[in-house]
């Protein structure tokens, strides 16, 4: 099977993921956006300095991950009953209730997904540095896109929202620390979707393979000579 | 545009993880992407069938999601069980409309919805081409945006469920139905995932080709 991305008997370098027309190879200006003239299927957002700022962002957002998923998030108290909520307390009572698999959709969107969504993101940044890490990293962005929509943050956030507001009727509802932790998670996690595009990650790759082949041929033919 | 400039005519096709376009072995329908490493089909393998099995097990699961109730509230020892829309009706009553609405959109129209559109997706490819194209992809991709929200309620569920748990004062108990629905939500997505958009403009082609015979093919009412 042909490697190459370019199919050099034709000229076409692309087709559309969402119609499959042909297109030429034309990436995004820096700062732009490609759509299909045909379907209007997004083909190629080019942030500036996508990778760098995926680092940031995905380290940081492991970073908030242990005070979002440890604090409590909302406090509510009837009279002198209170009790708290964090990030997986609510999983482990479904747990236990026996709803089983509900407690582990809600856990795996609310928590796993993100998780590895970042920890992904920060591996296929950090990673595609080193040329070892090549096969690793073309995995990870296999499994970022397929956890990708998994990873359900802001409806988590609007679930809490929505809960804030359906109790307060019953008793007196209190928003601590944790809450604004995922908030500030929930802001990072949508950031690195815009500030994310994998085709950088596959240029680099591709640049530094033919730096190396290079390095190699000029290796070889100062051998020869 | 009478003649189809798709990928898959020129034998080649595009990988859905990284996008890149390969050329697969001749009288090979599937391959591996070189890149990324994703299997990669010239159109997604069985996208009809599959996508028809989950829309059905989903408009089944609908039934048990929306008649058995989804959460208990019990103030001072007393609570009825609440369904999905039940619990809709009585954040209106109390005059949270605003959130009543999010929760009717989130809940009850989103599945329905999506269900309603893939539906007309299939049948779109099955019967004859969609008329005009980019109104079948906008649907397609609303569809696609809008499915993740339907788990609201259930967040909800599980963040009352910690949050109201004070024995005989008041609790909170998730119930059957929240099951099918977390179900439903699942076999939503996924029906969507199956579903290949590319259909839909092979579809289109085939009717544009079947009345090529009579008049000049249309140039693409959809073409923008």
């Amino acid at each position: 099977m042909e490697q190459g991305a370019n199919d050099s008997a034709t000229g076409w370098q692309q087709a559309c993921h969402e119609c499959d027309l042909l297109l030429g190879n034309s990436s995004a200006p820096p700062g732009g956006k490609l759509v299909c003239p045909r379907c209007a299927a997004l083909i190629h957002r080019n942030p500036a300095r996508s990778i760098h700022y995926t680092a940031a962002l995905s380290i940081s957002g492991l970073l908030l991950f242990i005070p979002a998923a440890t604090l409590p998030m909302l406090n509510f108290s009837i009279i002198a009953f209170g009790s708290e909520n964090t990030l997986l307390n609510g999983v482990f009572s479904l747990f236990g209730a026996g709803y089983i698999w509900l407690a582990s959709l809600v856990l795996f969107c609310s928590v796993i997904a993100p998780f590895f969504r970042f920890l992904l993101l920060a591996f296929i940044s950090l990673g595609c540095l080193w040329g070892a890490l090549d096969r690793p990293v073309a995995r990870a962005v296999r499994w970022y896109q397929h956890i990708k929509e998994w990873a359900m943050l802001d409806v988590y956030m609007l679930g809490v929202l929505v809960a804030l507001i359906k109790m307060q009727s019953l008793g007196r509802m209190v928003v601590e620390s944790g809450l604004y932790c995922f908030v500030g998670l929930m802001v990072l996690s949508n950031l690195t979707l815009l500030s994310f595009d994998q085709q950088s990650v596959w240029r680099r790759m591709a640049r530094r393979r033919a730096a190396t082949q290079a390095a190699g041929n000029g290796e070889s033919s100062g051998a020869a000579s | 545009m009478s003649r189809t400039d798709t990928a898959l005519e020129h034998g080649l096709c595009t990988c859905l993880c990284c996008h890149q376009l390969m050329r697969l072995p001749p009288g090979e329908t599937r391959g591996r992407c070189g890149r990324c490493g994703a299997t990669v089909h010239g159109r997604i393998e069985r996208s009809l069938m599959l996508t028809w099995a989950l829309v059905l097990t989903g408009t089944f699961l609908l039934v048990p999601a929306n008649i058995l109730p989804v959460m208990t509230v019990i103030y001072l020892g007393s609570g009825e069980p609440s369904t999905i829309i039940g619990g809709t009706l009585e954040l209106y009553r109390n005059g949270l409309w605003g959130i009543a609405l999010i929760v009717f959109i989130a809940s009850i129209a989103v599945p329905v919805m999506k269900l309603v559109g893939l539906v007309v997706l299939l049948l779109q490819v099955q019967w004859r081409g969609p008329r005009n194209p980019m109104q079948s992809m906008r649907v397609y991709r609303v569809v696609a945006a809008i499915g993740r929200w339907s788990l609201l309620d259930l967040f909800m569920i599980s963040i009352l469920v910690a949050l109201v748990n004070m024995g005989a004062i008041a609790e909170v108990r998730a119930g059957p139905g929240s099951t099918a629905f977390a179900t439903v939500v699942v076999v939503t997505m996924m029906a969507v995932r199956t579903f290949d958009p590319r259909l839909l403009w092979d579809a289109r082609y085939r009717r544009t080709a079947e009345s090529s015979g009579l008049r000049d093919p249309v140039g693409g009412g959809g073409d923008g």
